[in-house]
């Protein structure tokens, strides 16, 4: 029993390092270039902080409320940036998570500054974090398989042939900011309940290298990718520790093996391996180039 | 009866003009030619009838409704489908979702309803999947169902884009170089499916090179050369058109 509690810890970092890499997984479904989780979860984390030592609002109502506010900040951002494709929007996002970083430190007489909001009670469980990432692996499964999906794929591969056909990246990359900002916002006001203390540069582009890299490394199409991904990155400085003062730098030359011999990422590349492997099915075509005239 | 109309449009890209001061009609019900030699601007009308791109001047209608400057979702759900020169599929997705997608336009489930799974959104997925393995038969195209898009060959690819933008249920449908590539019987086949569509009351725009093929559809052809609209009338008027000869077999 002792043994299983001392890993409870190493769940509850994975479960929150799913949401965000979960929130970073949605944007990418649905063809939007944006690394803004980091900045969505700050804003979440900090509303549920500030809402209780400050105001004194209950935790769950703070949870809430900074998970709202950070869909609000969501739905905003995607107004100016529908205007951005690509590249371009990832710098935006990127700006947007440095300004958070910036305003958390700046105004340390409401967020405390640099030092953070340290003495938070620890209320959140292992059991509500693990619900928490199984709801949104549902969410996404409910998602890919039905209109929406649908729409974020097409978007995704081609967004000219998706405007054809009559969908309006506009109103899909609203949704996708939303339902990204809304989860990073969800995580990271659970985080501020299961960490005793929270501080600014825990949202900084340190988190948004780990929500990407853990898609990259886990994959972008299944839902588990990025929870495989998320597992990867907590547990290998445990499983490494002499190199754990060095654990940036094991992530990046991890990255860079994934990206060179796996470019799906792990379970994605498995996955069509195993597909790859299973003899043909009776009768399946075997579409052969049209012969000339 | 409702046509897609072209009025006095151009389309300049920085200095060059790519389609000057062009004025046709595709009627419903008719399948209307556009034919010219490379670089006569073709696609470019293509893509400022469908919002791609915004005309530089002129006005783009379908019936009373002005689609000039609208974006291009809002031209397919006006009812304007097309494809596309370079074949443009959904690469990572079977040859039935990509059919599937067509019928977006057509979707009436919230996006609540989406989110929270609700029975009528897996009822609707299932509709889609099923009107999209009719379109398949229709096609002769029920084995590739589960094919990746991009394994198949190029005429196959050819007619999973059509059967895309025919899901989409069109009141005018516009075909950039839809048998290109293809042999002559393969050409024939999908001949015959553009009448039936035109029966069936849709207004055709077929852009094509194969002139043989354009003129045994067509009951009126537009000439385009460097932008300009240059002849325009039946199969017969059009080919003995001088401005035509010249054009296409040089002076």
């Amino acid at each position: 029993m002792d043994l299983i509690l001392s890993y409870l810890p190493y769940v509850d970092a994975i479960c929150i390092g799913s949401g965000y890499a979960l929130s970073q997984f949605i944007a990418l479904r649905a063809g939007l270039f944006s690394l803004g989780s980091a900045g969505f979860a700050s804003l979440g984390a900090y509303t549920a902080a500030l809402a209780l030592t400050r105001y004194g609002v209950a935790p769950v109502w703070g949870v809430l409320m900074g998970t709202v506010l950070a869909t609000a900040a969501g739905v905003l951002m995607s107004v100016p940036l529908a205007r951005l494709r690509g590249h371009f929007q990832a710098i935006a996002t990127v700006a947007f998570v440095e300004i958070i970083v910036s305003l958390a430190l700046h105004f340390d007489h409401f967020t405390g500054g640099p030092a953070g909001i340290n003495g938070l009670p620890k209320l959140v469980q292992t059991w509500e974090l693990v619900l928490f990432v199984a709801a949104v692996a549902a969410l996404f499964a409910v998602i890919e398989r039905t209109g929406i999906g649908r729409a974020f794929g097409a978007i995704r591969q081609d967004d000219i042939v998706a405007r054809s056909l009559g969908i309006s990246v506009i109103r899909y990359h609203r949704l996708a900011f939303a339902l990204s900002a809304g989860i990073a916002g969800l995580a990271g006001g659970l985080a501020a309940f299961n960490s005793y203390t929270i501080e600014p540069q825990q949202f900084g582009f340190g988190l948004l290298t780990l929500a990407i890299g853990a898609v990259i490394l886990g994959g972008r199409s299944s839902v588990l990718g990025p929870i495989v991904g998320t597992a990867i990155f907590v547990l290998l400085p445990e499983l490494a520790r002499p190199l754990a003062e060095n654990r940036f730098l094991l992530h990046g030359a991890l990255l860079i093996a994934v990206i060179t011999f796996l470019p799906q990422g792990i379970v994605d590349s498995l996955r069509r391996r195993r597909a790859a492997a299973r003899p043909a099915r009776d009768g399946e075509p075997q579409p052969a180039r049209t012969p000339a005239a | 009866m409702t046509a897609l109309a072209l009025d006095d449009v151009t389309k300049s890209f920085g200095g060059v003009t790519a389609v000057a001061n062009l004025s046709l009609a595709i009627p419903a019900g008719r399948i209307t030619g556009l034919i010219g030699p490379n670089g006569a601007g073709k696609t470019t009308v293509v893509n400022v009838i469908t919002g791609i791109v915004p005309p530089t001047a002129g006005r783009v209608t379908v019936g009373e409704h002005d689609l000039t400057g609208a974006s291009a979702d809002a031209v397919a759900r006006r009812g304007v489908a097309r494809t596309f020169q370079n074949i443009r599929l959904l690469h990572d997705a079977s040859v039935l979702d990509n059919v599937v997608i067509g019928f977006h336009r057509h979707e009436a489930t919230s996006l609540v309803a989406n989110l929270c799974g609700l029975p009528s959104a897996w009822r609707e997925r299932a509709a889609f999947r099923a009107r999209a393995q009719a379109l398949l038969e229709r096609f002769e195209m029920t084995r590739f169902a589960d094919a990746r898009a991009d394994s198949l060959s190029y005429g196959h690819q050819r007619r999973v884009e059509m059967m895309r933008a025919i899901a989409t249920a069109p009141e005018f449908l516009l075909l950039d170089e839809p048998v290109a590539g293809m042999n002559q019987v393969e050409a024939d086949e999908l001949g015959a499916i553009f009448r039936t569509l035109a029966e069936d009351g849709i207004g055709i725009l077929l852009i094509e090179h194969n002139v043989g093929f354009v003129m045994d559809l067509c009951a009126t052809i537009h000439v385009m050369n460097t932008g300009r609209l240059i002849a325009h009338g039946t199969a017969d008027e059009v080919s003995r058109d001088p401005a035509v000869i010249e054009a296409y077999l040089g002076s």
